[in-house]
């Protein structure tokens, strides 16, 4: 199980690693990535395929469980609204 | 192609029905066998596991990679195939390199596999990015979201559900190794891309080496105890 997340920055640096890893989006392309930044739709590689992959690793490395229903578009909209989404769930 | 890094098919029998194993490496060298990742991670890593077994054949060592039935070269269906055919096969697989090569062989396993690894009889255990069976199976569902469940495999209902269930089994010489970005315990971690996830298969040679000379590192070190 993974440990208790407490810091904002460590749900950051998640984030970014896995959008790297699981979209193969070089790091320093999504090191610049801000909140304002559009994801799903913007980018050519997360297109739906790439949606259950990217969930799925967020869960295991932040040792949370995402609802299917709690995903739509305003979530994965950008980098902003999936970030705020992860830091609901992995900071308690 | 015999050589060191030559290439080879053998044959290794499951329940009565013949399956295919690649071997990269001499039959009689120190083995390690590779349990692969499960579904479509199995293919997302097929790459990464071959550049893994090149690397470890040039170190000396016979790198053995079987089909588990109903995948690959395999006769025999995917739906017709139980969790236990897969258990049996890892602990068929590893009996086979051990009388080919006279030695007991490492158990080298990737995510899903392992799930399954411990079935097998080995002098220690690998595994790399273990993953628990109920994410996998989580993550087969929601490739539905994009339309095709369970990304067009087609598991018995009884291997989906201990699929479900299953966690990685506790061995006695077990070494885990997880990527840099994973917060997960691990003995080490090795930089590199979480190539399993790719909806387009690829590979990473930096990957690879950091992962075949962990292996190498831990096989010579139970070798050497």
């Amino acid at each position: 199980m993974v440990a208790a997340f407490n810091d904002e920055e460590e749900v950051t640096a998640t984030l970014r690693a896995v959008l790297a890893d699981v979209l193969g989006l070089a790091e320093d392309r999504v090191a610049a990535f801000d909140e304002s930044t559009p994801l799903f739709g913007a980018l050519p590689e997360f297109d739906s395929m790439a949606v259950a992959g990217l969930l799925t690793e967020l869960e295991e490395r932040l040792g949370i469980l995402i609802e299917d229903h709690e995903v739509d578009a305003d979530m994965l909209e950008s980098f902003g609204s999936l970030l705020n989404y992860l830091r609901s769930k992995a900071l308690r | 192609m015999s050589g060191a890094g030559g290439l080879a098919f053998d044959r290794y029998t499951v329940d009565g029905c013949s399956e295919w194993m690649m071997r990269i490496g001499r039959a009689e060298a120190p083995p390690i066998v590779i349990v692969p990742a499960l579904f479509e991670e199995m293919n997302r890593t097929r790459a990464l596991v071959t550049a893994m077994m090149r690397a470890l054949a040039a170190d000396g060592f016979g790198c053995w990679l079987p089909d588990l039935p109903g995948t690959g070269e395999s006769e025999r269906a995917l739906e017709e195939v139980s969790w236990d055919d897969w258990r049996t096969a890892v602990s068929e697989a590893a009996d086979h390199a051990a009388a080919a090569s006279g030695r007991s062989p490492v158990v080298a396993a990737l995510r899903g596999g392992c799930l399954i690894d411990d079935a097998a009889e080995g002098a220690a255990h690998w595994r790399l990015a273990p993953a628990l069976g109920a994410s996998l199976a989580r993550d087969m569902e929601r490739s539905g979201m994009a339309g095709v469940a369970w990304a067009g495999y087609a598991p018995s209902p009884s291997l989906r559900a201990e699929l479900e269930a299953a966690v990685p089994e506790q061995e006695a010489r077990l070494r885990t190794v997880r990527l840099a970005s994973d917060r997960n315990e691990a003995d080490a971690k090795i930089a590199g891309p979480a190539l399993w996830r790719r909806s387009e298969p690829g590979t990473s040679a930096a990957l690879a080496a950091a992962a075949a000379a962990d292996l190498s590192g831990w096989a010579k070190t139970c070798a050497a105890s």
